[in-house]
């Protein structure tokens, strides 16, 4: 018997019995679907952070506070990072292009009626260049804006879109945790990174944000939450990372622990990379186990099948069937409602996808590696899973298989 | 037409079960049947006719003995050339049908020739051909479900020669119809016979037996009588 017609008998079996054919096929679907779906959104999420992370521009490292494992073990950082560690990097360290200090607050500010809790950071006029931000109007902070502690304010869009609308922003007084600023610009929108929308913030001189917000709280100076650092160019990035670390050894007296840890964007995406890809292979696993649900469905519907039809399977055997004709005969019932139940899964998978692709941020893909596995995944699971109804079938007696009622 | 031996067993013993529970379902069975004849198998229960019809359609080994049939030694036979002996040399016809209730009739009787390999418009045609041959050629598309009891059984029997075996094996095949349905499936087996298609049928119904040409009596797993004929079996029922 020819494989054409042992698909036609298959499809014609498969299709007597709709209802039980497509409830056997629900577990491929599922299963299928998730894999393409959660493989889709969790590189959606990898491509996502990466883009975010490649948008600070490949010459840019931060400085933090804490030593690597001293960050994951506790939320108390050390306060000894201050703003002379910042302009000690610009002027001794000679492949760093400039240095931005920033100090970070979560503040209520006030204008009129309105009111709003929002992102406060005290920083320097380098700020500008070293994270590639732009003022859309007015001026940015200054040096001298530094040195007489100015209570000047640049607004994020968002923040001065909400307090102004269709206001001109410039030179009005608004109330950071009751001390008053005055607006001198506002910056041009740039998004969100990673979750936190950067439009939503209030630019002041890192000197006014520590005299008048935080207060001075570290013995060591004016200390910062973190530094922005640009190097010359890319090739100069791991020259800076070293000679940054070492020259804040030094400044800092270390003899075994680092209180401080230096990362280049390269090693953000790196990081950035392993959990995000890690997420995805959990993801594509758990899915996975849907996969193996779904044939296990199946193999359960056939070993059914093959108990039902067992006078089907006499009659077939007493009219010339050999055992094989039988085993292929079941195995392509069961790799083909694995298959299109894999087939079908994937349509759902990639129609789900390319929802959350289009209505959230996630740029969720069509990964055409993850559709080709999880069809052919399918395919093998009717094979795998179709084997031992198709043996119990194939091992039959034609005359006990005839004899049953 | 010369004569030649369909069927010839020597010595053939079947044997269920082991230890103290043996039953022997045929006990030496010494038996020929020839080309063209048209033979009905009597007996009580029980007493091993529808074991040795198995035997006889290589659905079933015997556990001892000799089987020639159509000259061929069966015995030393694998499962999947078995398989094929069944499919080109015999059809069976059974008391309860047995058709697929998926397909039409058409297609139940293109079945053996699915397996077979014959192309797709010769079966079309040949199981056509031998609907007609039975009377159903106005029933073609139905499906089992739709189709009274004797034409279902007109059905298999058109599957049992679509493929033109040497011999013919019905179990009972009226045992589950009507005395009229009865008479019509007992014409169609007397012109299979007169066309040259050796048939034998299990039978518990005197009436029908009578309209073969020899009984062979069955008793405790034996033959008592290979050569009885239709007119003496007043004899046997009597004993
Ligand atoms: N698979 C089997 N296992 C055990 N005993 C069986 C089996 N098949 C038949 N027999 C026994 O063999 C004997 C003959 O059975 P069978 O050929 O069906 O008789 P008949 O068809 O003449 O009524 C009976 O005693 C029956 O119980
Ligand atoms: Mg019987």
């Amino acid at each position: 018997m020819d494989w054409v017609e042992s698909g036609k008998m298959a499809v014609k079996t498969l299709t007597a019995n709709k209802m039980r054919s497509s409830l056997t096929m629900l577990g491929m679907i599922i299963g299928n679907a998730s894999v393409i779906a959660m493989v889709g959104i969790g590189q959606g999420a990898q491509r996502l952070a990466s883009e975010q992370f490649e948008s600070l521009g490949p010459n840019v490292l931060f400085v933090a506070p804490g030593s690597g494992q001293a960050r994951q073990r506790t939320t108390n950082l050390p306060r000894t990072l201050v703003w002379d560690d910042a302009k000690a990097i610009a002027s001794q360290v000679p492949s760093v292009q400039e240095v931005a200090a920033q100090k970070q607050g979560q503040y209520p500010i006030v204008y009129g009626g309105l009111n709003s809790s929002s992102s406060v950071t005290g920083t320097t006029p380098s700020f500008l260049s070293v994270r590639s931000f732009d003022v859309a109007k007015g001026r940015f902070l200054t040096d001298l804006d530094l040195q007489r502690n100015q209570r000047v304010v640049a607004l994020g869009a968002d923040l001065a879109n909400r307090f102004f609308s269709d206001q001109d922003p410039i030179g009005k007084r608004i109330r950071i945790r009751n001390v008053s600023f005055q607006v001198i610009g506002v910056m041009r929108p740039k998004g969100s990174f990673l979750g936190s929308n950067q439009d939503d913030v209030a630019y002041i001189p890192l000197t006014t944000m520590a005299s008048t917000l935080t207060g001075r709280t570290s013995p060591y100076g004016l200390d910062v939450t973190f530094i922005s650092v640009s190097a010359k160019n890319e090739a100069s990035v791991p020259a800076a990372e070293f000679q940054i670390t070492n020259l804040l050894r030094r400044r800092h007296k270390i003899v075994s622990q680092d209180d401080f840890t230096v990362q280049a964007q390269k090693d953000i995406l790196q990081i950035v990379g392993t959990i995000t890809g890690g997420l995805t292979a959990m993801l594509a696993a758990i899915a996975g186990v849907s996969l193996l649900v779904g044939g296990i469905g199946i193999m359960n519907i056939m070993l059914v099948s093959v108990t039902e039809r067992t006078q089907e399977i006499g009659l077939r055997k007493a009219i010339g069937a050999s055992g094989q004709d039988i085993l292929v005969q079941f195995m392509i019932e069961a790799v083909l409602l694995s298959a299109a139940g894999g087939l079908i899964g994937t349509g759902v998978g990639v129609g789900g996808t390319l929802l959350v692709a289009t209505f959230s941020p996630l740029k969720a893909a069509i990964s055409p590696a993850a559709i080709a596995l999880a069809v052919s995944v399918s395919g093998t699971i009717g094979l795998v899973f179709g084997v031992i109804p198709a043996r119990q079938a194939a091992k039959l007696d034609p005359i006990v298989a005839l004899r049953s009622a | 037409m010369p004569q030649s031996t369909i069927v010839r067993l020597e010595g053939i013993t079947k044997v269920y079960g082991m230890g103290d529970t043996t039953v022997h379902a045929l006990a030496g069975i010494d038996l020929t049947i020839e080309q063209g004849e048209y033979c009905a198998i009597m007996g009580a229960s029980g007493s091993g006719k529808s074991t040795m019809m198995n035997v006889i359609g290589c659905l079933d080994r015997p556990t001892d003995g000799q089987y020639y049939l159509d000259g061929q030694d069966v015995a030393q036979v694998g499962d999947r050339d078995l398989a094929h002996i069944r499919n080109q040399k015999l059809g069976f016809v059974f008391q309860q049908f047995h058709l697929l209730p998926q397909l039409s009739a058409l297609e139940n009787v293109m079945l053996p020739m699915v397996y077979a390999s014959v192309p797709t418009a010769e079966r079309r045609e040949r199981a056509t051909e031998a609907l007609m041959r039975v009377g159903l050629g106005n029933r073609l598309q139905n499906r089992p479900n739709q189709l009274s009891g004797g034409q279902q059984q007109r059905v298999a029997i058109a599957r049992a020669i679509v493929n033109r075996p040497v011999l013919l094996l019905a179990d009972e095949p009226t045992g589950a119809l009507d005395s009229t349905t009865t008479r019509e499936i007992l014409t169609i087996f007397g012109e299979l016979n007169k066309s040259g298609m050796t048939v034998v049928m299990v039978t518990h119904e005197s009436e029908v037996a009578r309209c073969t040409n020899r009984v062979i009596w069955f008793k405790d797993g034996q033959v008592m009588q290979p050569y009885l004929a239709p007119e003496d079996l007043g004899t046997v029922t009597a004993a």
